[in-house]
């Protein structure tokens, strides 16, 4: 009875310590490859931006400079696509958003953001990581 | 009896192993290609600029850590003007400002990881090199060695002291089987640790994993400035390149042998030659100064490669007019010397078979652009262009190999660097039919 009762437990402890060990690795493994859906910060000369895409949305939030009007340019240079250019929402001030479907796939995407206001107008480039 | 039972019910290392292995498995993908333009610890990066009449290699060192310092070199090919350079970052648009030359460095700070803009300046010219300083961070298996390890070394004290004030054999046995497991773990990880797959450095371009190899066609416009120049003044080239699937400027250039791209012109009849490192001017417009000393057609072949693609090859010509006029010097950092005896085997190359072209150097030739020597063969007509490197010969030589595609007039020209420059060593190579 002890016997068989300790050999559960102890049954019982090696599976948790199992599922413990893989809980790590899956945790290791997806620290190890985590992307995707991060903020991209860019200084220009006039304008700085901190861009956050995912497939349907485009955040833009101003760091320095006051724009009128942001517009989205999106390449994919790895497959040659392009999208039609799209024009952010002002949401509140210094903070932009285009919706929609702006892009054809995941993946590594260049975005032209091209910015106009009081500083003057200035396209700021820079690739970021669109999650499905 | 009992302990045997118990043993064989044990999640044992051998169990342990077996799961690990099948989880390692599941994980373990193949490395992506390293982005162009990066700066990081054991990587220095090198790029060739034909600037202020130069032929130089700026040498952006590597860094260990961020916020640290980040050394600028400057190689001339044989000297180089002061280059006045001014360091950006692109996160944040700090600004930083140095001066180096041949034996005097720059040295500038870095505040963070990530994408940076080197500006070079030097006799009325500006290049703007981006760039990306990436710092390796520790990976994230470390964890489960150090945890692994930490967990055993606790448990094992654990154990001795249950095992001093506790008779019977459960508790303490559980203690041990768990220290043995988080050997067993730090163990395999230390072991399998150079196939586990590793997160990207800090400052790592955002990219997805298993990228897809092969960007679309770069289409080029080749154009002066002047638009018609003169002979004896001098002009410049402008090589502007665009993407052929959405028209955008390509600006995603790899450093390819050293440069993000090698322009070669020769002029119709073969007796002018540069090989140049244009300067890149504005996203996708790279641009060098030259000189002709006679008028007549020109014609021009950049070798580049995309990041994440293979090299290509882009021809482009122009016209200079105007009488002829000797130039003083023949052109940035080169020097024409018919400084070498150059052999052919076979005498009389076939085409298609590889023949060997040997070229007896004046001096010791130094690395330049990553290779000993180079070759560079056009056709007569203009149709082919090959550039060959030297497969380090010993002793004052250079050896290509090369097949000569098909029959006809080649011209050809050898060139290597000593501490005089850069030497060049024109030959003709007639395959017959």
């Amino acid at each position: 009875m002890i016997q068989a009762k300790g050999a559960k437990g102890l049954r019982g402890l090696g599976g948790l310590v199992l599922a413990g060990l893989l809980a790590v690795i899956v945790a290791a493994f997806v620290v190890a490859r985590s992307s995707g859906g991060d903020p991209v910060t860019t200084a220009g000369t006039r304008y700085a931006v901190t861009v956050t895409a995912d497939r349907n949305t485009i955040d833009v939030r101003l760091g320095r400079g006051e724009a009128d009007t942001v517009t989205v340019a999106a390449v994919m240079p790895a497959m040659g696509h392009a999208m039609p250019e799209v024009t952010a929402r002002k949401t509140d001030p210094g903070h932009f958003v285009a919706e929609g479907d702006l892009f054809s796939m995941g993946g590594g995407w260049e975005l032209s953001v091209r910015l106009t206001g009081p500083p003057g107008e200035e396209t700021i480039t820079f690739t970021t990581l669109v999650t499905d | 009896m009992i302990r045997l039972l118990r043993l064989s019910r044990l999640p044992c290392p051998v169990g342990l192993l077996r799961l690990l292995c099948l989880a390692v498995l599941l994980v373990v993908t193949s490395a992506s290609p390293a982005a162009a333009h990066d700066v990081r610890a054991g990587a220095d990066l090198r790029i060739a600029q034909t600037i202020a009449g130069a032929e130089l290699t700026l040498v952006i060192k590597a860094t260990t850590r961020v916020p640290g310092p980040l050394r600028v070199e400057v190689i001339g090919f044989p000297s180089a003007p002061a280059l006045d350079l001014r360091l950006r970052s692109t996160a944040d648009g700090r600004v930083t400002h140095g001066t180096a030359a041949p034996r005097r460095p720059a040295q500038f700070r870095v505040e963070e990881t990530g994408p940076h803009e080197l500006t070079v300046g030097a006799g009325g010219e500006t290049a703007v090199i981006p760039f990306r300083v990436l710092v390796d961070r520790g990976s994230g298996w470390e964890f489960l060695i150090y945890g692994g390890l930490f967990v055993a070394g606790l448990l094992l004290v654990g154990g001795l002291l249950t095992g001093a004030f506790n008779r019977r054999g459960r508790p303490a046995f559980v203690v041990t089987a768990v220290a043995a497991a988080g050997i067993s773990v730090a163990a395999l990880i230390v072991v399998l640790e150079p196939w586990l797959p590793t997160g990207p450095p800090d400052g790592a371009e955002p990219r997805p994993t298993g990228s897809v190899l092969g960007r679309p066609y770069v289409q080029r416009v080749v154009t002066t400035v002047p638009a018609r120049p003169v002979a004896g003044e001098e002009f410049v080239t402008r090589v502007e390149l665009f993407d052929g699937s959405t028209g955008r400027p390509v600006d995603d250039l790899a450093v390819h042998h050293e440069a993000m791209a090698h322009l070669v012109v020769t002029s119709e009849d073969g007796r002018y030659f540069r090989h140049v490192h244009p300067l890149r001017a504005a996203p996708g417009r790279l641009e060098v100064r030259l000189r002709a000393d006679r008028p007549g057609r020109y014609l021009a072949y950049v070798e580049l490669e995309r990041t994440d693609s293979g090299g290509q090859l882009l021809t482009g010509s122009f016209t200079v007019a105007g009488p002829a006029k000797p130039t003083p010097s023949p052109g940035p950092g080169v020097q024409d010397a018919a400084a070498g005896t150059v052999t052919v085997t076979p005498a009389v190359p076939r085409a298609g078979r590889p023949a060997t072209v040997e070229v007896v150097t004046n001096g010791t030739p130094r690395p330049w652009l990553g290779m000993a020597g180079h070759l560079i063969v056009r056709a007569e007509d203009g149709e082919f262009l090959g550039h060959v490197h030297e497969m380090g010969t010993p002793g004052g030589r250079l050896r290509f190999t090369f097949g000569f595609p098909a029959p006809g007039r080649y011209f050809a020209w050898a060139q290597y660097a000593t501490d005089r420059g850069i030497t060049t060593v024109p030959f003709t190579v007639e395959v017959p039919r």
